[in-house]
């Protein structure tokens, strides 16, 4: 885990890291979230529905996100303000999907941190997102 | 109205999540809605990512209302 102080940070700072998608994920997210929609379970729902099997909860790739702020960027001392996430594309089991953030604007007067972040999954955008973060730092 | 006033407007409005929105040099935390602690945390951060200016902390501490930030926003627009 990162631990970036005030200091240590710059715009254009950036940190990425790499996740396959997986069955269990799956499982986890819809026992943790109650959402059971048949777009995510059924695979005859989603293909009548236009798409090529069941689709991967937003939210569940978007929780990469909370991965990339308090493991990476900052790491250790973050506390997450907000985030607004736009969905691009739909993201399947077995996808492998990079996760990138960079810093976009730095705050001193209240050590906000902004972060321009994206998860991709190696042909097209999953989702980009803009992160607000603070620095709890002791 | 002055011209920063003006290039306000859609920041508070975008920031405060009200598009009918009109702030005023007299507007403040007080009189708008949903202006709270972490909303003003994104105005000034929104503020200079927009302008390309930069505050501290003393310096807000001293404002009262909006026209206190535009007086503040013309002296660094000013001396950029």
């Amino acid at each position: 885990m990162n631990a970036y102080r005030w200091s240590e940070l710059h715009t254009g700072l950036a940190h990425s890291f790499s996740v396959q998608l997986t069955p269990v994920m799956m499982q986890d997210f819809l026992h943790l979230s109650g959402d059971t929609n048949p777009l995510h379970l059924d695979a005859t729902f989603a293909k009548e529905a236009g798409f090529p099997d069941v689709v991967v909860y937003g939210m569940l790739t978007s929780a990469l996100y909370s991965r990339m702020v308090g493991v990476y960027l900052p790491g250790r001392f973050c506390l997450l303000h907000g985030i607004q996430i736009d969905f691009s594309n739909p993201a399947y089991v077995g996808d492998w999907l990079t996760v990138k953030g960079e810093i976009a604007h730095l705050n001193d007067a209240f050590r906000r941190i902004e972060i321009k972040a994206s998860i991709e999954n190696g042909t097209q955008v999953i989702s980009k997102a803009k992160i607000r973060v603070g620095l709890n730092e002791r | 109205m002055s011209d920063i006033l003006a290039e306000l407007q859609p920041i508070f409005r975008d920031v405060l999540d009200d598009p009918a929105l009109q702030i005023t040099r007299e507007s403040s935390a007080a009189t708008v809605a949903n202006w709270d602690s972490l909303a003003h945390i994104n105005l000034v951060s929104a503020i200079e990512q927009e302008f390309h200016i930069r505050f501290s902390l003393g310096e807000l501490a001293e404002l009262k209302n909006v026209g206190d930030m535009i007086d503040l926003m013309e002296q660094k627009l000013a001396a950029k």
